[in-house]
């Protein structure tokens, strides 16, 4: 298919982005005001969390992974900074650093189970999502604890939804992690090293590559961006709750490869997961305007998913 | 002639047959020998505690505790060895548990009648799982994922709140609370197996898993045995389904869900490999009990149940890692 200039790559973005535009102009005929400028910055709000947890997805999906420790990675995230940082502002600071740091490591753990041990990464990440089930439930003796009442410190629930130039807070963060991503994977040397593996692993360590320590310091990045989402997803709702990171699971992925990034790696950047993330966002947001009930939203999520993948998805490697 | 050259055909003859055997089946070899410990530790556990050896009901409640999951346990198995994944089975465990607590009512010929619709209900769920990973050639992780969300949304329209009631005489045929007779399925399951194995259809399944394109090339028809392995497993759910109702006497369209993992789970803990080829029913009957009886031994070991997932992770990272070890130490000498 070489009728038009642009990569397939860049067509599966693009196409990610016009589903995302073409959801909002639906929505708007299904529900006045839909696309008015509060209710799409309220949607792309929404967004940002799906999109944070995303560009970790999005990287260990480049190197043909999966991380399925997400979910409680994030709710660990959100139960630790609300628990270290007690809603006092001064305590706040300590609280982000400890927390990203607690996804950064149980994402390097993924990454050293994944590549030292040999574990494949469903099993890895799917029994790393337990121990931290088990380890966050446990200690907090299931969120019975009297710091987990804690509401999220002022300063950090105003990182979320302060308005700056018209637009919450969390969305300038994410659009600046949008830039680091986009940069670190187009124009770095770790991009270029990331990509080269997601292609052909073996090549790439013919070619001088530390393979290992990559693919471990990518695992690293999933649980730091999952932990990110955690923190950000305590400010946007006040409070930690269990069970709050299960729905980020399914959402990433689909994100993922609804922009078009190869679950078998190598190929796709996070400008397209980002789409995908914002029309995922969208299609909820516009169901719930139709009214449509749980199960007919989670049979349409599952619908627009296949028709998207059967769309651009095709695995061309055969 | 050099004396090397003689060499290679003495040295293959050398691996004693034994060996042979001890080194195709290790991850099964490794699935019942977890199994019998895990059996041991609970039994020793067990009389610490109570004085007495578990008896008739500790046997016949983990058989019945364990049966949905062996189950689905045995059609992931199917699925992972041509080298996919099926995450639809929550799905699909959800919409047949839903069915059964509103269909299955009456005399037994009508509960004959409805169970077989809903098994065939779980293989066209299956079908059209196998149909989208094969002619759309697209990945079975995200294929599944989405008939995963279709499916919990349809169990759910079935049943908007968990209810209805399984007929006392449908449980006590298949998980019988007096005896563990649950295990004859398992038997029969495991003779299924041993039929299928030797078929046409396990064969190329086998043979799919292990070099698709040699497969392709000895004339294995890829594209129908994947989607016959996505239909089998689709009805093996909807039989887990179905036995995951008659066990809780009702219908919630929401207990399925775990099953998508723990499927995963007990196919990887009885040393079915997950990038195809290689595994057995058998085996994953052993990790479908083995998650059982780690669960109670923690029980007895009096651990806090909210660390309970904490464990089963780390037994899991465990026993992955060493299972690994083991069989490349059998192995290692070729």
């Amino acid at each position: 298919m070489k009728r038009l200039s642009l990569s397939p790559d860049a067509l599966r973005v693009l196409a990610a982005y016009g589903a995302a535009v073409l959801l909002f102009v639906i929505g708007a005929f299904v529900h006045p005001g839909f696309a008015s400028f509060g209710s799409i910055t309220s949607i792309l709000l929404v967004a940002t969390f799906v999109g944070l947890v995303a560009a970790g997805q999005c990287f260990v999906v480049l190197v043909g992974g999966i991380d399925l420790s997400v979910p409680w990675v994030l709710n660990a995230a959100a139960i630790l900074l609300a628990t270290s940082s007690l809603g006092q502002d001064s305590r706040a600071a300590y609280a982000v650093v400890l927390t990203l740091g607690m996804g950064l490591v149980a994402g390097f753990a993924n990454g050293v189970g994944v590549v030292w041990l040999g574990v494949p990464a469903v099993v890895m990440t799917l029994a790393m999502n337990g121990i931290i089930e088990g380890l966050a439930l446990g200690l907090t003796g299931g969120m019975t604890c009297g710091a987990c009442a804690s509401y999220a410190p002022p300063v950090i629930a105003a990182s979320v939804h302060d308005v700056w130039l018209g637009v919450p807070a969390a969305l300038w963060l994410w659009l600046v992690v949008i830039l680091i991503v986009s940069f670190v994977l187009g124009l770095t040397r770790f991009g270029r090293i990331t990509y080269a593996i997601g292609n052909n692993p073996r090549a790439a360590y013919l070619a001088g590559i530390n393979v290992s320590l990559t693919t471990v310091c990518l695992y690293g990045l999933s649980g730091l961006f999952s932990a990110l989402a955690g923190i950000l997803l305590v400010g946007f709702g006040g409070q930690a709750s269990l069970g709050m990171g299960t729905p980020y699971l399914f959402q990433s992925i689909a994100a993922v490869v609804i922009g078009g990034v190869s679950i078998l790696g190598g190929r796709g950047n996070y400008l397209g997961a980002a789409a995908g993330a914002v029309s995922l966002t969208a299609l909820v947001s516009v169901l719930l305007a139709l009214n449509m009930p749980d199960y007919g939203r989670s049979i349409i999520y599952g619908v627009v998913i296949l028709a998207l993948l059967l769309l651009y998805g095709r695995d061309q490697r055969e | 002639m050099p004396p090397e050259a003689a060499e290679p055909p003495r040295g293959r003859t050398r691996r004693p047959v034994l060996a042979h055997v001890v080194g195709q089946n290790i991850g099964l070899i490794l699935a019942v020998a977890i199994l019998s410990a895990s059996i041991v530790i609970f039994a020793a556990m067990f009389v610490v505690q109570q004085d007495r050896l578990p008896g008739s009901f500790e046997i016949t409640s983990t058989v019945n505790n364990t049966m949905p999951l062996a189950l689905a346990a045995i059609g992931q198995t199917i699925v992972v060895l041509t080298r996919g994944i099926d995450l639809s089975v929550g799905g699909v465990i959800d919409l047949t548990n839903a069915l059964a607590a509103i269909f299955l009512t009456g005399g037994v010929w009508h509960m004959a009648v409805v169970s077989v619709l809903i098994v065939l209900a779980g293989g066209v769920a299956g079908l059209i799982n196998g149909l989208i990973v094969g002619f759309g050639r697209l990945q079975p992780i995200v294929v599944t994922l989405a008939t995963l969300s279709i499916l919990q949304g349809l169990a759910i329209r079935v049943l908007p709140t968990p209810g209805g009631s399984i007929p006392a005489g449908y449980t006590a045929f298949l998980v019988n609370t007096n005896a563990p007779t649950a295990l004859c399925f398992l038997a029969l399951a495991a003779l299924g197996w041993m039929g299928f194995r030797r078929s046409r259809l396990g064969v190329d399944v086998f043979a799919i898993g292990n070099d698709e394109q040699a497969a392709i090339a000895l004339g294995v028809k890829a594209l129908r045995t994947k989607i016959i392995a996505y239909t089998i497993g689709g009805m093996l759910y909807a039989v887990a389904g179905l036995f995951l109702a008659a066990s809780a006497t009702g219908g919630d369209a929401t207990t399925g869900d775990d099953y998508t993992l723990t499927s995963i789970v007990a196919v990887v803990l009885g040393g079915v490999n997950l990038f195809g080829g290689r595994g057995s029913a058998v085996g994953a009957i052993c990790g479908a009990f083995i998650t059982t009886m780690i669960v109670n031994i923690l029980f007895f070991a009096h651990i806090n149940p909210l660390y309970q997932s904490f464990y089963e992770g780390l037994f899991l990272v465990i026993a992955v890692v060493f299972g690994a070890l083991i069989g490349r130490l059998v192995r290692g000498g070729r």
